[in-house]
């Protein structure tokens, strides 16, 4: 599989300047505290529009999974991704790759740290690894 | 002055079109519509000149919407809209159609859904999983491997197994079932038998998921037309009754807090739908369920109520919905094994079905018919409450 470069976009800009840094940000809400995941735009909880960045802990759990089984070429068996939907501390949800477990492995409520993806290109992307 | 909602305009559907289907090419989108609108219209015992209203739906391929009026050469609509919310889309536009009807808006409503994603030469799976730029959350999402709507389903499905206990086999049940119904169907893409250990075989797309967990692609179209029953009444095809439809989007947040693959949008629009059919579950003789995924299915059997929450599983493997069960279900086959449609599949089978015409996978019972849509990664859903009988 080849490797994926990832662009920012005027909504995700400040989450990659913090994955650049290697600091996975979540939103919190000016006017009720709730946090929530990145790409939130309203409050889930009580709708403002006011929400600033804030670091995550950087842990979670795993709260589903998926091993995506790319297309098979030729005889070579087909070359697998595991995806997670990890449940940040914090409560929001994330999707980010899974590194470094064999599917046999996986269950809910695996805990899990984060790392940071570094290609040539692009930005620098979250994924986890077992917190074990 | 009085208005002209007029109570006593009860909405039907008068006219099914079902273009070729399948690996059919040198067709766009436009041309399948144009199409099925045709042939519904026929169906109706109508000319185009008697349309006066067009809903339209476009799936991946595009090229369905406003431009089908000229396409077609309409004159003077009074109802003519883009509906999207991709599965519910055609429990949505049925329904928008009935309430034109009902209302005086217009006479003749024709709901048209048509895609051609399938292109010569390439799997069927490369419609669903088209490389696109990996940009922003999008791509943190596409860059975990969530690059095709199978494996963001997957997840859905896994969380229930999680928390359920689910099983591969519990998914199968349903594949081997839908595929039995489908032998009595001419219309059907996959009419062959399977059994649980051909879906077993099958190769994963993304696990749980396998390949036989996973609906047809299809290139065609469908449509329907939607007129009032004292109209209909004069027109060939026996008039089905729309009882009752409603929908639910439950804007699932990114949070632990949330129903993603525990409970779909089934759970709020089946109830809303058959109490304004004035019937209840126990009423319904025929479910068309939306089955882009064999875990679809399971998750609206429970959402419905007919079996408990988390007892999808054991409900499909107790042979209740094969044909010789006790539940008329996906009739045709569904998407998994008949034709994608999107939610013109549940829908025109459920048609069939309620006229009556389903030949040798005719249901003996076919009063009361349910038919779902399902949108997005369980992000939108629609219902309908069809009979052949108007409502007491």
């Amino acid at each position: 599989m080849t490797a994926m470069t990832i662009t920012r976009d005027d909504a995700s800009a400040a989450f990659f300047d913090g994955t650049a840094r290697g600091v996975l940000l979540l939103r919190r809400c000016d006017d009720c505290g709730r946090r929530s995941a990145p790409r939130t735009l309203t409050c889930p909880a009580c709708h403002s529009a006011r929400l600033a960045w804030e670091p995550a802990r950087g842990t979670g759990t795993l709260a589903s999974w998926t091993v995506v089984h790319h297309r098979p070429a030729g005889g070579v068996p087909a070359p697998r991704t595991v995806a997670g939907l990890v449940q940040l501390d914090e409560g929001p949800w994330l999707h980010a790759r899974i590194d470094g477990i064999d599917p046999s492995g996986l269950r809910a409520g695996l805990p899990l740290t984060v790392a940071f993806d570094r290609p040539l290109d692009g930005e620098a992307v979250p994924v986890f690894q077992s917190a074990d | 002055m009085a208005g002209t909602l007029i109570a006593a305009r009860r909405p039907v559907i008068a006219g099914l079109g079902i273009t070729e289907m399948g690996r059919v090419y040198g067709r766009s989108a436009e041309d399948f519509a144009a199409a099925a609108v045709r042939l519904a219209v026929a169906d109706a015992g109508l000319d185009l000149s008697d349309v006066d209203g067009l809903l339209t739906n476009a799936g991946l391929a595009g090229g369905v919407g406003l431009g089908l009026q000229r396409r077609l050469q309409l004159r003077d609509l009074r109802v003519l809209s883009e509906i999207q919310s991709y599965g519910a889309s055609a429990g949505a536009m049925v329904s928008y159609a009935a309430m034109a009807v009902q209302a005086g808006m217009a006479d003749a409503v024709v709901c048209v859904f048509a895609d051609a994603p399938l292109r010569e030469g390439l799997g069927s799976s490369a419609a669903y999983s088209r490389p696109r730029p990996a940009v922003g959350f999008d791509g943190q999402s596409r860059h975990a491997g969530l690059t095709s709507v199978s494996a963001r389903y997957a997840l859905a499905a896994r969380r229930h197994m999680a928390a359920y206990g689910t099983t591969s086999e519990h998914l199968g049940a349903i594949a081997v079932a839908q595929r039995a119904w489908a032998a009595g169907n001419p219309l059907a893409q996959m009419r062959e038998p399977i059994t649980l250990a051909d879906h077993q075989a099958s190769r994963w797309i993304a696990e749980p998921l396998r390949l036989l967990d996973c609906c047809l692609v299809s290139n065609g179209g469908v449509a329907v037309l939607v007129t009032s029953a004292e109209r209909a009444a004069h027109l060939p095809q026996p008039p089905v009754h729309i009882l009752g439809w409603a929908q639910s989007h439950p804007g699932y947040p990114d949070a632990g807090e949330s129903s993603f693959g525990l409970e779909s949008g089934a759970a709020r629009s089946g109830p809303a739908a058959l109490k304004m059919a004035g019937v209840g579950l126990s009423d319904v003789t025929v479910a068309e369920l939306y089955d882009c995924y064999t875990f679809t299915v399971l998750l609206s059997l429970e959402d419905y109520g007919f079996c408990a929450k988390g007892e999808g599983g054991p409900f499909a493997a107790s042979g209740a919905l094969a044909p010789t069960g006790s539940l008329a279900f996906n009739t045709g086959g569904g998407q998994l094994s008949s034709y994608y449609m999107w939610g013109m599949t549940p829908l025109s089978e459920a048609v069939i079905q309620a006229r009556g015409h389903g030949g040798e996978r005719q249901a003996p019972r076919n009063d009361v018919i349910l038919v779902s849509g399902n949108g997005g990664i369980l992000d939108h859903h629609s219902t309908l409450v069809l009979s052949p009988y108007a409502r007491g």
